[in-house]
């Protein structure tokens, strides 16, 4: 049953920003503030949320992560867009799809900005860091 | 199939309850079709719903079954269509057990649609925590 997407958001928060930690070390100790370190903290964030989501995120070609949803959120958007302009023409025979796919785009939207936030918020944790 | 599997899932309900309603709906349009007998009678339309086993599963329709070719011979000599005995063909399903599949694929597709909305709103309870 696809109900792990609790575990995966509680999960995220821990995993990455100690993944941010290692990064940050592993560039020498310095705090930067290039994208290097930013990646870090994004691809801790793929890998905490990959085994969480894993079943329920089998649905489009190879998601199978946070980072794979926040990847297919403009994918998610066109095809609602498209849903939008088929069922105000008359061309949608399934009203549901539309309301659906609607659906989807919005709770990818807001996992989107959930998982930017918690980097961001990461990444001025490790920045406020005293030398 | 799509992302947030408990959706999907329930979208495929919905459109078997949505075949189910249509096929229900055309059954019921033609209740009082009338044929002569030297055709078939319009046949009742089932939808046969099968389950889907790979991915995650969900439901999908199989195929169309129909009804009976014969019918019930009525004895309606006025009809135009009606043979030299004064007999036609009417469809051989009752309306009882039609308003019943219609309420059947009604609260079906409610369900289904109820489930979308909990999946929804239990996706976006996750993306509440933490977030303070």
């Amino acid at each position: 049953m696809p109900d792990y997407a609790i575990g995966a958001v509680s999960a995220a928060t821990p995993s990455f920003y100690v993944d941010a930690l290692k990064g940050t070390a592993a560039e020498g100790g310095a705090i930067t503030t290039s994208g290097a370190s930013f990646d870090s903290v994004l691809s801790g964030v793929q890998g905490a949320g990959g085994v969480q989501l894993g079943r329920s995120a089998q649905g489009i070609g190879d998601v199978s992560s946070v980072g794979g949803i926040v990847d297919s959120l403009q994918g998610l958007q066109t095809k609602s867009a498209d849903l939008a302009v088929r069922a105000v023409t008359g061309d949608l025979t399934d009203v549901h799809d539309y309301t659906i796919a609607a659906a989807e785009a919005s709770t990818a939207m807001e996992l989107t900005a959930a998982v930017r936030n918690k980097a961001v918020e990461a990444f001025n944790e490790i920045l406020r860091m005293q030398a | 199939m799509t992302i947030f599997g408990a959706i999907g899932i329930a979208g495929s309900g919905l459109d078997v309850h949505r075949k189910w309603l249509d096929a229900v709906s055309d059954n019921i349009a033609n209740v009082n079709t009338v044929k002569s007998t030297s055709e078939d009678a319009f046949q009742a339309r089932y939808v046969v719903a099968q389950e889907v086993t790979t991915g995650e599963g969900g439901v999908q329709v199989a195929g169309a079954v129909f009804g009976s070719k014969e019918g019930r011979l009525v004895y309606s000599p006025d009809d135009p269509l009606a043979d030299e005995e004064g007999y036609v063909r009417m469809p051989d399903f009752d309306m009882e057990s039609q308003m019943t599949q219609l309420i059947m694929a009604q609260r079906g597709y409610q369900a289904n649609a109820a489930v979308i909305d909990r999946a929804k709103a239990e996706y976006e309870a996750a993306l509440q925590i933490g977030r303070s």
